[in-house]
């Protein structure tokens, strides 16, 4: 090494630390191969996906859309993803920039409301990007009928501890 | 000659003073603020970038995002800081470079750097949180004064 001049050596770390984050980068992408264009593009724009329901019953369907309806209507939000589980009921939206200042009152609000109107359901309502993509994941894969149902279960499951994760 | 340069000399302070607003170099506040407001805000946008990266790719929610996010950006500032390039930054943005947790990190490192040379205990061990061993001493202290108000007012209204 006492050849290589100190510049010359600056000049391999930098180099080095290129190479070792591009390898980084490059096996995010690959993992993100695994989403629908849909999931991949909820983070940017307006998707309002139809809402799922793992209980595939035609009143839950009809349900699920009235409650879809029933979030739009606020006037902060502007994409909604709903599942609905066997138990809970998860509801995940997106607010408007402006009024993210008061997000967590509009969640309180929301929650509130649902709870009056709907009080035989559990709602899981959260404001999170992670949880919106999550849901509209899971959203895409129910589209397809012969995915696992199970496998959409333990999916769903894996959203609500998500959500209740703290640190 | 020289006398008459003594006569010339006799200015009283009022006078002086003039002299010097008229000679002096006008701090550029404005400039400086713009300055900051871009360098800090480009950082921030880089902070978010991070973050929206960690929620898109690995399980972290809004919430616990800000953690890795964090390491992140002082693990840049620490790269910058050794190739240099932190110190250009700083000069350019002034407060912009020092206010986001990249200036703290910048404090940690550049002291580390500075005195690598004494050795690794005495040197570097004991002149590492020079600069920015105040901040987390102001930091926790003041937290526990603010958690210890919080505490005595719901107490004394009984929330």
């Amino acid at each position: 090494m006492e050849g290589i001049s100190l510049r010359n050596q600056v000049r391999m770390a930098k180099f080095s630390i290129c190479i070792a984050l591009l390898f980084a980068l490059g096996g995010c992408s690959e993992q993100s191969k695994s989403k629908s264009t849909e999931t991949r593009l909820s983070l940017l724009r307006t998707t309002n996906p139809h809402p799922a329901v793992l209980d595939e019953k035609e009143e839950e369907f009809k349900f699920a859309e009235k409650l879809q309806k029933e979030v739009l209507k606020q006037p902060e939000i502007y994409d909604v993803a709903i599942i609905m589980g066997k138990k809970e009921v998860l509801v995940a939206y997106k607010v408007r920039h402006l009024q993210r200042f008061r997000m967590k009152k509009i969640e309180k609000n929301l929650t509130k409301k649902l709870e009056k109107q709907y009080p035989k359901e559990k709602f899981i309502v959260s404001s999170d990007y992670k949880i919106f993509i999550e849901a509209v994941d899971l959203n895409e894969k129910l589209k397809d009928p012969k995915y696992s149902r199970k496998k959409a279960t333990d999916q769903f499951k894996s959203i609500i501890k998500l959500q209740k994760e703290q640190t | 000659m020289a006398n008459k340069n003594k006569e010339n000399l006799k200015i009283n302070q009022q006078d002086y003073n003039k002299l010097q607003k008229k000679y002096e170099l006008k701090r550029p506040v404005w400039q400086n603020c713009m300055r900051a407001f871009l360098v800090g805000g480009t950082i921030c946008l880089i902070g978010q970038a991070i973050m929206y990266f960690y929620i898109y790719f690995f399980n972290f929610t809004e919430q616990t995002a800000g953690n890795p996010t964090t390491a992140t950006l002082i693990f840049f500032a620490l790269l910058l800081t050794g190739f240099g390039v932190y110190d250009r930054l700083g000069q350019m943005g002034g407060a912009g470079s020092a206010v986001p947790v990249t200036g703290f990190g910048n404090a940690v490192i550049s002291a580390a750097i500075e005195h690598r040379t004494e050795g690794y205990v005495l040197g570097v061990g004991g002149n590492i949180f020079k600069l920015a061993g105040s901040v987390i001493v102001f930091g926790v202290f003041s937290a526990f004064v603010v958690a210890l108000i919080k505490t005595i007012v719901l107490m004394v209204i009984g929330g």
